[in-house]
């Protein structure tokens, strides 16, 4: 079966989304006038561009996705932590002293540590903590240390291409926002769905929906189908990029396991494409509940099924099927003992990359001592 | 449960800012810190996409990546630490010579800020009485 082009672009209502436009482009203002120069610059502007960035992100996180925020303990945790992280970062890259970088930089590795432990991860901040702001810091700062500069120098002080940097990685964040938020913005299909839901619970259609059908047609019997009134084109429409939207997770394959979710898509799209159209043709807009009932049962059982985490054997894309790397019967909810979970995982699914890994490690350390050590000029 | 796509935001915020510090900045060890911030933007998306799938194969490659960045640390400081020997300085302008052929040579424009001359250290006056001095006898 050919299924139409898949519309990710076209679900969005705000075309400009100057919810990620605002914090991209003051945080860019920001990071730009606060990189190093060698002509000072005054810091008070790039610090209120800052906050004003800090604040569209904020903004962003809460409302872009949707209102999907829970209003606990762990949102202002994640707050804390990403936004420690987040200043941190836009510091390390903008002092000009280097031991004060890699101190921002330990500040931005323990926060991470603080949403590794939000995300069920304690191992890897443990192991994060201990290894990186542990052991790789200390050597930074004794290399730091060891290649001391006097006075001002032209690595700390100047910037190689301050403006196409910031543009490049800005550019970049832009379309990565923009990116998650077509995919993880659920705003339109739920709009959808409550609008199939009001109009099937409706006691009475609303006249605008339905085509007029002229005295004269009635007259002559006209078996031609009048047109559609545009709040009803407008409403199938809306239904069709609904369903588009959804339907990257149903899944095609025929087998009996997942028949169903194959029908639910059938359905709809028939619905969609035949029963509402008909139903707003008739005059009395009979068959407008049926099928509008059918569109939102549908619709929220495939948005549950995409929304599913880890539901196995799912198409995601327009060439290939999802399947889970470990082993099917695996529970879906990550193990309270995190680190016998991880060490079996290593050493069942991941035996060769370990190994992998530990050379790799072997080769570095010989690597390290070959290149530092000094070598006796020959006379 | 926060959904993973704020952490994505997060870990996208973390590599961006990553690219600009290591395009941008001239000092060697403050481009090699901008690396690793773009590998903790993405141990943040591994992690994010591992609670998100309910399985633990995120936090198995975080580990890796770790392994890998601690590998790049120490070969990459041994070879900052050969440089500075070189140059005196870890200004990696000074290695341009490395650059592809045909490339113009950068040169900096801008003068740099005057140097303020360092404050004389305060001089004490003496006070009291300076105690007599024995002179020394030799005894050999």
């Amino acid at each position: 079966m050919r299924h139409p082009p898949l519309s990710l672009l076209a679900v969005s209502s705000d075309p400009l989304s100057w919810t990620i436009l605002l914090p991209v482009i003051a945080g860019g203002l920001a990071v730009w006038y606060l990189l190093p120069a060698a002509r000072a610059r005054r810091r008070t502007y790039g610090f209120l561009l800052a906050v004003l960035a800090l604040a569209g992100l904020a903004g962003f996180l809460l409302r872009g996705f949707g209102d999907q925020m829970p209003e606990t303990v762990e949102a202002v945790l994640f707050f804390g932590f990403s936004g420690l992280a987040v200043v941190f970062a836009a510091l390390m890259i903008t002092v000009r002293n280097p031991a004060r970088s890699a101190l921002a930089f330990v500040v931005v590795v323990l926060s991470t540590c603080g949403l590794f432990l939000l995300l069920a991860a304690p191992f890897l901040a443990a192991a994060t903590t201990v290894i990186y702001a542990g052991a790789i810091i200390v050597t930074f700062l004794f290399v730091i240390m060891l290649s001391q500069q006097e006075g001002p120098s032209n690595a700390n002080l100047r910037t190689r291409e301050p403006e196409l940097a910031t543009a490049a990685g800005f550019v970049l964040l832009a379309t990565l926002m923009v990116g998650l938020q077509r995919v993880h913005d659920w705003r339109s299909v739920d709009a959808a769905i409550a609008h199939a839901g009001t109009l099937a619970r409706a006691e009475k259609i609303d006249p605008d929906y339905l085509s007029p059908r002229s005295k004269a047609d009635v007259d002559q019997m006209s078996t031609d189908p009048p047109p559609l009134t545009p709040k009803a084109a407008a409403f199938i429409a809306e239904m069709k990029d609904a369903l588009a939207r959804v339907r990257l997770a149903a899944p095609r394959s025929t087998d009996d396991k997942r028949l169903t979710d194959h029908k639910t898509v059938q359905e709809v799209e028939h619905a969609i494409e035949f029963g509402l159209p008909t139903a707003f043709k008739d005059p009395d807009g009979e068959g407008v509940h049926t099928a509008c009932q059918t569109i939102a049962d549908g619709l929220t059982r495939l948005k549950h099924l995409r929304n599913q985490a880890g539901s196995s054997d799912v198409t995601v894309s327009e060439h290939g099927v999802v399947r889970p790397i470990g082993h099917p019967d695996e529970p879906r909810q990550l193990p309270a003992a995190n680190v016998s979970a991880i060490g079996r995982t290593l050493f069942s699914d991941h035996l060769l990359a370990v190994e992998l890994a530990g050379t790799l490690l072997l080769i570095a350390t010989v690597g390290a001592i070959a290149i530092a050590q000094r070598r006796e000029v020959r006379a | 449960m926060i959904p993973a796509s704020h952490y994505l935001t997060v870990g996208a915020i973390l590599f961006a800012l990553g690219v600009i510090g290591f395009l941008s900045r001239r000092n060697l060890i403050v481009m090699f810190l901008s690396a690793e911030l773009m590998l903790q933007g993405v141990a943040i998306n591994l992690v994010a996409f591992s609670r998100h799938h309910g399985n633990l194969h995120g936090q198995v490659f975080t580990l890796f990546v770790i392994a890998v960045a601690a590998c790049e640390a120490g070969v990459a400081l041994a070879l900052f630490l050969m440089l500075y020997r070189r140059k005196r300085s870890l200004d990696v302008s000074l290695w341009q010579a490395l650059r592809e052929p045909g490339m113009p040579e950068t040169t900096d424009t801008e003068p740099m800020p005057p140097v303020k001359p360092e404050e004389p250290l305060p001089k004490l006056q003496p006070a009291g009485v300076e105690p007599e001095r024995e002179e020394e006898r030799e005894y050999v």
